[in-house]
């Protein structure tokens, strides 16, 4: 790809050049049609990373720049890390690889800090509806999406590759390998491998003392592989994906006494995943996209009591097995119109030890049907979607109650504007209605599970104004997008008479009122490049449950009414410089708005400088090897703050890392 | 039958007028005394707060001036900079001490019942509650519970190795607040009462019932010999045991939580004078209290379905007779309850379970005030 050569100096500036180089390459010879080159709906936020030096090797790490994503992080290599959007909470938000979600029947939450940025080409945001052609029924499903995208091999010959090295603070190591080979003029093989180790020893400030974090140490190594197809009518993908780690949770900082560690519990997963899609243009009006997927995850949750006499004894395992297929097709009748269906059925199996478990197999049926009219200045898409899911029991008695089979089912229409007034300006509306399934653990979880939940809903409402212009070297763009979210029916964990059993009910109300705004500006001169991005996201989140009680029109819990980022940049001759500071305002960690609860605002500061050598080309070849050597210093300041109360998060860090590529 | 030695002392070294107390310029929510039988000088309240929070909290009602003030033991021992821990499970007044167990932080922690400052803190692993007889302290504790076993692929377990399953009753000395001996009971203790040279400890299996080979609740109350300390018989009540008190008159109630989906919670009473006979009283008990000879006990009709509203109802029990008992409950999830005199109640309503929560005064079978607490406020103590 072109891009892959230009230093793009903000992540933002990428953003065209990487939706048209994936248009160029999804279509393949079919002809172009109006309503495949015009979105109706552009991602809020879209990262092409080949593009961006020292780009982030973490999903994580991208994702907490995006205004109006929240990422929910427990501290360290090994700690949970989930997403929220625009207060959302993460059952919410389907996170895609390659159009088909990862997902989690379990508790609907995906960590995203498994997640690698290697061979990663996009990465982009959408907290409302996604609207493409030939997309699956569960993207349109899903409440707010992030979508990740493979980088197609790019080389002209089909072959290159990087090696890389990070380690530094917590001890971390962090090889990685990437390497592509065209098998012949359709297929190329991508190869992938990735090692972490990491102490998870870090200091924190220990109410007027200070300790070291313990028992946060992680190894994880990931491998895999992905078939690219590229062929005279369609495109085609195969991956194999294997993950497998053990960590240990170094558990909330609590007063605890001498001698007794907080926590020796550890965790070890083995996920193995194999998902595959191809798209058809049967003719230049027609085209279908069929996508697969079976994943199959095994989780091992220990306290280990033997090692700490505060633990509860636990030892559980879970495996949790996935089968998923979707059929999208697509029809132009008229250019700049096309219709759309979709049919996704996917099957969720869980088994545990844990006692008096169900082993519940749930049948979920997706389907989409869209209709999209792309004009040049007026652009209208219509969606309906239908979710039913059915749970069944390979164990139906358990405990003393004897589980139902129960379907649950909800309709989610969505409508989506687009206006382009004039050159540079663009406007966009939408409304959605959607619905998250109730996760297992919810329903059948033997000390909370209540398996009369009915779907929580989210009724969303949001705009965008966006405009952006050149003038000599200098490149803007802005963006300002209010919305209004109400969830209804949320899910929400509270005990029954007795306090041992708790249990889940579907009484939760939540409105929420927003506004994401982002500026962005760069210049560009002979040799040197200099970028300033401003993000900034206003989240009112309001309990509104039940009127007369003490938490009902106060914030819910952990979402700043203000927070934003700033992000300068500046290149020069093959060296890149960035500064970024954070910002979160005030918090609280209960609905409670209380000074018992009060998390103080923070802001952290983090900065990195890359330097990218060429080195001479060898073998004739057109693309010159390069090594790339950075430095990375995480909350330059030594800051201490908590994303999540009782998990103190790292201070001053630097991770260092070399990259060879050819 | 907590009094003892300790009370004696403290009256005998103060015979001039007490000096005003380090608390005393603490202030809270000011309540109405009327209806507080006379002789009580503090009222203290131990919030639970949530597992993994650190943010049990003590409060207490200062009789005297009607101050009702929240978060003692951190405006008393700002050097204690993580408060009194994680997850306060009981609360005793014993002379002029208040002991409070802390399961989560592994402490039960001494405080002078005059300006709540720290005497001692004892380390005991996952403590849950506490007795007392005239030289020693009694704690339950989960610790040394656990089992290990293997999950093959089809979803078999095979127990590996299964060790020591059980919990224990630790002893600690009143005077030097050291441990000093330990016994092991049944699963997960929770409840225990001292009456006659014995204590009765009600073991609930609250996590054997999850745990493999046998995914089932304790159903027995350890009996152990004082001077021996040795468990000398285990009487079979019903599963899931919870709270334990003894009227003092040769009669234990112990209350049940069932299995929260087929059996009801309950009240069961073991007549000691007749060979530890036990006999169930009646069901429905959410929250219990003794007061003289007579249990009250609050239940909710609709234990069993917890999407239903709570509709809490009284009765009690005198000398194993069970009598009627009304109280206007009027809380989201009652939480605690602590009788003053037969027709005085404080409760506690944990609310949500999550913020905090509030205590209320009933006197004559009506409501006198509510004061907003800690969350969870579940565990009093009369000074």
């Amino acid at each position: 790809m072109l891009t892959a050569r230009l230093i793009v100096l903000s992540l933002v500036f990428s953003a065209p050049i990487a939706a048209a180089a994936q248009e160029a390459d999804t279509l393949g010879a079919a002809r172009v049609w109006s309503v495949s080159r015009r979105p109706v709906v552009k991602p809020a936020e879209e990262v092409f990373l080949p593009a961006v030096t020292g780009a982030p090797t973490r999903i994580d790490a991208v994702l907490r720049r995006f205004s109006g994503v929240q990422v929910k992080d427990y501290g360290g290599i090994g700690g949970l890390k989930t997403v929220n959007v625009r207060s959302l909470g993460s059952e919410h938000v389907g996170i895609f690889l390659d159009g088909i979600q990862i997902d989690n029947a379990q508790n609907m939450q995906v960590d995203v800090g498994r997640f690698s940025t290697d061979g990663i080409g996009t990465v982009a945001l959408f907290p409302g509806q996604k609207s493409r052609r030939l997309q699956s029924a569960k993207e349109y499903a899903s409440g707010a999406a992030v979508h990740l995208d493979s980088a197609r091999p790019s080389r002209e010959d089909g072959s290159g590759g990087r090696v890389r090295l990070r380690g530094g603070s917590f001890g971390t190591v962090n090889p990685s390998i990437l390497w592509d080979k065209a098998l012949c003029r359709e297929l190329t093989l991508r190869t992938g491998a990735e090692f972490i180790g990491s102490n998870g020893r870090y200091r924190y400030p220990y109410f007027d003392t200070t300790l070291v974090r313990e028992n946060g140490d992680i190894r994880s190594l990931r491998l895999e592989a992905t078939l690219f197809g590229r062929f005279r009518h369609g495109d085609g993908m195969l991956r194999v994906y294997s993950y497998g780690s053990e960590r240990g949770f170094p558990g909330p900082v609590i007063r605890r006494a001498a001698g007794f560690p907080f926590s020796a519990e550890r965790q070890s997963d083995q996920d193995f995943f194999v998902q595959g899609g191809y798209e058809l243009d049967w003719t230049p009006r027609y085209a279908t996209a069929l996508k697969f997927k079976y994943a199959n995850d095994y989780l091992h949750y220990d306290t280990h009591p033997e090692r700490n006499p505060m633990a509860l004894p636990y030892d559980l395992h879970f495996r949790q097995r996935s089968a998923y297929v979707s059929l999208a097709q697509s029809y132009i009748p008229a250019d700049p119109w096309s219709v759309d269906l979709s049919t996704d059925v996917q099957r969720n199996t869980l088994q545990s030890d844990v006692g008096h478990f169900v082993t519940p197999v749930r049948t979920t049926f997706v389907g989409a049907l869209a209709t999209r009219r792309a004009g040049e200045r007026f652009r209208v898409a219509a969606h309906i979607v239908y979710l039913g899911a059915r749970d069944a029991f390979n164990t139906p008695q358990a405990g003393g109650w004897t589980r139902e089979n129960r379907y649950r089912d909800a309709w989610m229409p969505s409508l989506c504007l687009f206006y382009a007034p004039a050159e540079g300006i663009e406007a966009d509306i939408f409304a959605k209605r959607s619905y998250r399934m109730p996760s297992f653990n919810d329903l059948y979880y033997a000390q909370m599970g209540n398996s009369n939940l009915e779907p929580e809903s989210a009724m969303q409402f949001g705009g965008s104004i966006r405009f952006n212009g050149e003038r000599g070297p200098w490149r803007w763009e802005g963006r300002l997008s209010p919305y209004i979210n109400r969830v209804e029916n949320k899910i929400v964990a509270i005990p029954t008479s007795s306090q041992f059993r708790w249990t889940m009910l579907n009484i939760g109300k939540v409105d929420i009122r927003g506004c994401d705004a982002k500026a962005d500006i760069a210049l560009h001169r002979e040799g040197w490049d200099l970028g300033l991005c401003l993000r900034y996201a206003f989240q009112q989140a309001l309990d509104h449950t039940k009127p007369g009680s003490q938490t009902y029109g106060n914030q819910i819990p952990y979402i700043p009414r203000h927070s934003g980022n700033a992000d300068l940049e500046a290149g020069w001759k093959g060296w890149s410089l960035r500064w970024s500071a954070t910002f979160t305002g005030e918090r609280w960690s209960r609905a409670a708005n209380i000074p018992d609860y009060y998390i103080r605002p923070w802001v952290l500061c983090d900065a990195s400088l890359f330097k990218k050598i060429p080195l001479p080309s060898f073998q004739n070849r057109l693309e010159t090897p390069s090594l790339e050597v950075g430095l990375n210093c995480g909350n330059i300041f030594d800051t201490p703050y908590q994303i999540v109360q009782g998990y103190p998060m790292p201070g001053f860090n630097i991770l260092l890392s070399v990259e060879f590529s050819w | 039958m907590l009094c003892g030695s300790l009370a004696l002392y403290a009256c005998h070294t103060d015979p001039v007028p007490e000096a005003p107390s380090k608390d005393s310029a603490l202030t809270g929510t000011k309540v109405d005394v009327a209806g507080i039988p006379s002789g009580i000088r503090k009222i203290f309240v131990l919030n639970e707060g949530g597992m993994g929070a650190n943010n049990a909290t003590l409060d207490f009602l200062r009789v005297s001036d009607g101050n009702y003030i929240t978060g003692a033991f951190k405006k008393m021992n700002p050097a204690e900079g993580a408060g009194l821990g994680d997850v306060g499970n009981d609360i005793v007044v014993i002379g002029d001490e208040v002991w409070i167990v802390v399961n989560n932080s592994g402490i039960v922690e001494v405080l002078s019942a005059k300006d709540e400052t720290e005497i001692a803190a004892i380390t005991i692993p996952t403590p849950r509650n506490i007795a007392f007889d005239e030289h020693y302290a009694y704690v339950t504790s989960w610790a040394g519970a656990f089992a290990q076993y293997t999950y093959d692929d089809k979803g078999g377990v095979t127990l590996t190795d299964f060790k020591n399953p059980k919990g224990q009753v630790y002893r600690i000395n009143l005077e030097t607040k050291k441990i000093d001996g330990q016994v092991e009971v049944g699963w997960q203790p929770e409840g225990i009462a001292c009456y006659n040279g014995r204590l009765y400890v009600a073991n609930s299996g609250g996590i054997a019932c999850s745990l493999p080979p046998d995914y089932a609740y304790d159903k027995t109350v350890s009996v152990i010999d004082v001077k021996s300390f040795k468990v000398t018989k285990t009487l079979e009540v019903e599963i899931n045991l919870k709270s334990v008190c003894s009227d003092n008159a040769g009669n234990i109630y112990v209350t049940t939580f069932g299995n929260f989906a087929t059996i009801h919670s309950g009240l069961y009473m073991i007549d000691t004078r007749n060979g530890d006979a036990v006999k169930k009283i009646g069901d429905y008990v959410s929250a219990m209290t003794i007061f003289g000879q007579t249990v009250f006990c609050i239940g909710n009709e609709n234990e069993l379905d917890w999407s239903a509203p709570r509709v809490y109802k009284g009765w009690s029990c005198t000398k194993g007779v069970k009598g009627a008992f009304s109280l206007p409950v009027n809380c989201a999830n009652l939480h605690g309850i602590i009788a003053l005199d037969a027709d005085t109640f404080l409760t506690g309503d944990a609310g949500d379970y999550f913020n905090p929560g509030s205590v209320t005064l009933y006197h004559k079978g009506s409501i006198s005030w509510t004061v907003p607490s800690g969350v969870c406020p579940g565990h009093f103590a009369i000074w």
